[in-house]
């Protein structure tokens, strides 16, 4: 590479700004993008693998899906010590928002879906924590009870 | 091998006339299920191979021809003429789905035509067990065995038709099921448990019965006539956790078998939802009391304390006290007597306690098809030890009789009579717990579940047949506190005359 490259390269980029310095904004950012694009970008770098982690940016998706019971503070305390909102998403939230919004297929994968980003479609929060809690107990009892009893709400997976 | 034919006669599938086969594309199902068909029938029946002629050639080049000729060569020799269906056409209805080809149609029919075979067969074999017809009978179970071998014994008719002759022949040759010792039971159940939504159902309506009418209580009180592992009350700790006006104080004291391991299994399920109270915070105490029986149960074991909301919870208990008339009506006694709160209860909406056994018979194999049915439309792991545990309930409305049968599943409106009789009235349902209950069903992969409130009551069916009925009950006038049952403050009481019941330690867990 020669001299040439590198001064395009410094008039091509944004004076002195990356979107990782300030990970609040990239915080607020995130917690705007659904459970896909969320696992996606956390796969970016070390930065949005921590900033998507975060707690309150799955709580941000949470709530927008959820509906019925007031997302208060003591939901909030109650759903941390089940386990957080980035599990519930993904044992609770995220497959019973696939299967009421019929997005089952490879399709989901690819993301060439039709209706975009926005999954539509509620999914109630008293019945999503009853589940989670179950999930929660099952954990707690260690080796005698495998946490399986989420798992209809998964596809089944074809060993054959 | 000759080249390719695909410009000159378009309708030949391309690929398998490069192999030197002729096949429409349009055949290439037909041709396909035959070919299943054939293998199954020549690696099933020991008689098959020898009943096709030798001397008669035939050109496979015409696969779709070839394939028909040698299956009706098979299959000519086993007539199976059509019988008059005894019972509803339930299965037929699902066994034959909308088909376009009519050579699967004929295999499906020939299946179906078994079906009714094997239910005719059995219907009679019972009829012959009821008049004590044991040579008959027997001679029946081999005609049934034999059917067997011609249907599919893995779905459908032919398994449920399996469970109920091998029934049958138990109930002949008078062996009793072995005994199972406690934990594999709760491991069938919990496969049970997570194979179906009958369970969740159950839980989750009770669980919104009970919460319903625990407003306004601090102290709460609740009475599980059956632990098991427990898997009714995290949702119910969670939900009382997130009460608007803050967790009230839940006292949860369980009935359960005694242990067979010399571990207490009802201490450490009570320790486990202990932990998971103490994560959110709600002040939680446990009580376990061994008991072979419910009726082996005491009120003063249960240690009810004045000013406290009660709630009894028998999930799939109550039918097992209706062998001996005086065990029902003794605990349906204490149990008002608590002057309950709220007293919930779920059964199979079945009448498997008739007298006569052929009755029983009928409906129990109409029954229990229809829960198979369910199972197998959920194509969902865990299948095969939910069928183990549906399987003992089998055997036992089939086989036992006496104080054994402990299976006397009866329809809700009877145990309306009789719970309205021991001085408990309905308390309806709300449209809460029928939003809920759709809503969970809406989860389950299989089409087919359908909730219905009848009466104040929820059933959750199959195809518009109810299987399990839930319904809550109250003991007490709103505004009256419940009469608690004093007694001394010691927490191990054991009578000398209770040789088999034991009240284990407390645990308390306390924020």
């Amino acid at each position: 590479m020669g001299t040439s490259f590198a001064a395009e390269e410094e008039h091509d980029k944004p004076h002195g700004y990356n979107i990782s310095d300030n990970v609040d904004i990239l915080a607020e950012i995130m917690s705007r993008l659904d459970g896909r694009s969320l696992g996606v970008a956390a796969c970016v770098c070390r930065v949005w693998y921590a900033v998507c982690n975060r707690d309150s940016v799955w709580e941000a998706l949470c709530d927008r899906h959820v509906s019925g019971g007031d997302a208060g503070p003591g939901t909030r305390s109650v759903v941390r010590a089940l386990g957080g909102y980035r599990r519930l998403y993904r044992l609770c939230v995220g497959p019973v928002l696939d299967r009421l919004t019929g997005s089952t297929g490879p399709d989901r994968w690819t993301g060439a879906r039709a209706d975009s980003v926005e999954v539509r479609g509620n999914v109630s929060l008293s019945l999503s924590l009853s589940l989670f809690s179950i999930d929660c107990y099952e954990r707690l009892s260690g080796g005698s009870l495998r946490p399986a009893s989420l798992l209809f709400l998964s596809k089944p997976v074809d060993v054959s | 091998m000759g080249p390719y034919t695909y410009g000159s006669m378009p309708e030949l599938d391309g690929i398998l006339a490069g192999a030197g086969y002729h096949v429409r594309s349009s055949d290439l199902r037909h041709v396909a299920d035959s070919l299943e068909r054939l293998e199954s029938a020549m690696v099933g029946g020991n008689d098959a191979a020898a009943s096709i002629p030798d001397s008669v050639h035939y050109n496979p080049s015409d696969l779709t021809a070839w394939v028909d000729t040698i299956l009706s060569d098979l299959t000519h020799t086993q007539p199976c003429p059509p019988l008059p269906l005894p019972v509803s056409s339930t299965w037929t209805d699902q066994v034959c789905p909308q088909l376009h080809q009519t050579a699967v149609i004929a295999a499906q029919q020939r299946e179906e035509e078994s079906g009714i075979r094997l239910v005719h067969l059995l219907m009679n074999c019972a009829e012959a067990v009821q008049h004590g017809d044991n040579p008959l009978a027997q001679a029946l179970l081999d005609e049934i065995h034999h059917v067997l071998t011609r249907v599919n014994p893995s779905r459908g008719i032919g398994k449920v038709a399996a469970y109920f002759s091998n029934a049958l022949r138990r109930r002949i040759h008078s062996s009793p099921h072995p005994h199972m010792s406690p934990s594999d039971h709760v491991l069938l159940y919990h496969h049970f448990y997570e194979s179906s939504p009958y369970l969740k159902f159950a839980h989750f309506t009770s669980n919104q019965a009970i919460l319903e009418s625990f407003e306004g209580h601090d102290r709460v009180h609740v009475i599980d006539f059956n632990l098991m592992e427990g898997l009714q009350w995290p949702a119910l700790i969670q939900a009382l956790a997130l009460r608007p006006n803050g967790p009230p104080f839940l006292r949860l004291t369980a009935v359960g078998p005694p242990s067979s391991t010399g571990r207490d299994e009802l201490r450490d399920v009570g320790l486990r939802l202990a932990e998971l109270a103490r994560s959110v915070r709600v002040r939680f105490a446990f009580r376990g009391i061994a008991a072979n029986r419910l009726d082996d149960v005491r009120p003063w074991m249960l240690h009810v304390a004045p000013g406290e909301a009660v709630a009894v919870n028998a999930v799939l208990q109550l039918h097992r006290l209706l062998g001996d008339q005086n065990a029902i009506d003794s605990v349906l006694g204490w149990v008002s007597g608590l002057r309950p709160k709220i007293v919930t209860m779920v059964e199979q909406e079945a009448d498997h306690n008739k007298p006569g056994f052929l009755d029983r018979f009928a409906e129990a194999l109409f029954y229990y098809s229809t829960v198979f049915d369910s199972l197998e439309a959920g194509g969902i792991h865990y299948q095969k030890l939910a069928e183990a545990y549906l399987e003992r309930e089998i055997c036992n409305v089939v086989c036992s009789e006496g104080s054994e049968r402990i299976e006397r599943h009866e329809p809700l409106v009877r145990w309306m009579d009789r719970l309205g009789r021991a001085g408990l009235r309905p308390v309806h349902l709300g449209s809460n717990a029928f939003k809920q209950a759709s809503m969970l069903l809406t989860l389950f992969s299989a089409e087919g579940y359908c909730v219905e409130e009848v009466d104040g009551c929820l059933t959750l069916g199959w195809h518009g047949r109810p299987l399990f009925s839930a319904s809550a009950w109250c003991g007490c006038d709103d505004d009256v506190a419940p009469v608690g049952y004093n007694n001394n403050s010691n927490s191990n009481n054991v009578t000398p005359d209770m040789i088999h019941d034991n009240t284990s330690t407390t645990s308390t867990s306390n924020t």
